[in-house]
């Protein structure tokens, strides 16, 4: 059963209480910046290495996660985690996307560069950068990402103009 | 306090109290935009979560009427 209400703030506890290295892209990362959208689901990069995906696997334990695309209720395993594809999960906190890599190309140390240091609940989450959210969705081109695209850009001048 | 100026087309206000445009050329109200930076960053994490339940509370009375 999915959770109608996510709770990314859980979510994010869980993966830092871990130790997990990730970084924060798709719509969580626009409104930690704030970008005035809305999303069901956190999407993050994670550092696919194997010290990592340990550390990842006990956070995914203490979420419950499970394949949403698989009524078996199947887990992710670590070599699904130290691949490149997505695996898209249900916790007991919301909707959590793993991506191996963006776009098929950007990994987690390519994404970490240039990621803003967020702070919530004083600990600092990595999230991908405006300017790189609006270059990865004006590449990806689909109808859903360049209808945020404005609200991105507006965002982003509006950051710049306060300095 | 001046006189609020309005678009012509639109009848909303065309500036904020700061004189800042309240509408972007392509419709993007810039003063949620305001609004949103003025919260920190763990406020607009809570605000997408409350966002997101009263979607699941508009839904759930939906299918319950």
């Amino acid at each position: 059963m999915i959770k109608p209400t996510p709770d990314f703030l859980q979510i994010l506890r869980v993966l830092v209480r871990h130790d997990v290295e990730f970084v924060i892209v798709g719509g969580v990362a626009a409104v930690l910046q704030g970008v005035p959208v809305t999303t069901a689901d956190l999407d993050i990069v994670h550092r696919r290495s194997e010290a990592n995906v340990a550390r990842l696997l006990a956070a995914l334990e203490d979420l419950a996660a499970h394949s949403r695309l698989d009524s078996r209720g199947l887990r992710p395993g670590a070599t699904h985690l130290l691949s490149a594809g997505h695996q898209l999960l249900t916790t007991n906190a919301g909707l959590l996307d793993l991506l191996g890599e963006l776009v098929g190309q950007f990994r987690y140390e390519d994404l970490i560069e240039g990621a803003e240091a967020i702070q919530v609940e004083n600990e600092a989450v990595h999230v991908l950068s405006l300017e790189k959210l609006i270059a990865i969705k004006t590449k990806l081109g689909r109808a859903k990402d360049l209808a945020v695209l404005p609200l991105i850009r507006h965002t982003l001048e509006e950051k710049r103009r306060r300095g | 306090m001046s006189e609020p100026r309005n678009d012509a087309r639109t009848g909303a206000a065309d500036e904020d109290a700061e004189g800042l445009p309240v509408y972007a050329e392509d419709g993007t109200d810039l003063t949620v935009i305001r609004w949103m930076l003025a919260l920190s960053a763990e406020e607009r994490l809570r605000w997408l979560q409350s966002h997101m339940q009263a979607v699941a509370a508009l839904t759930r009375d939906q299918a319950d009427a």
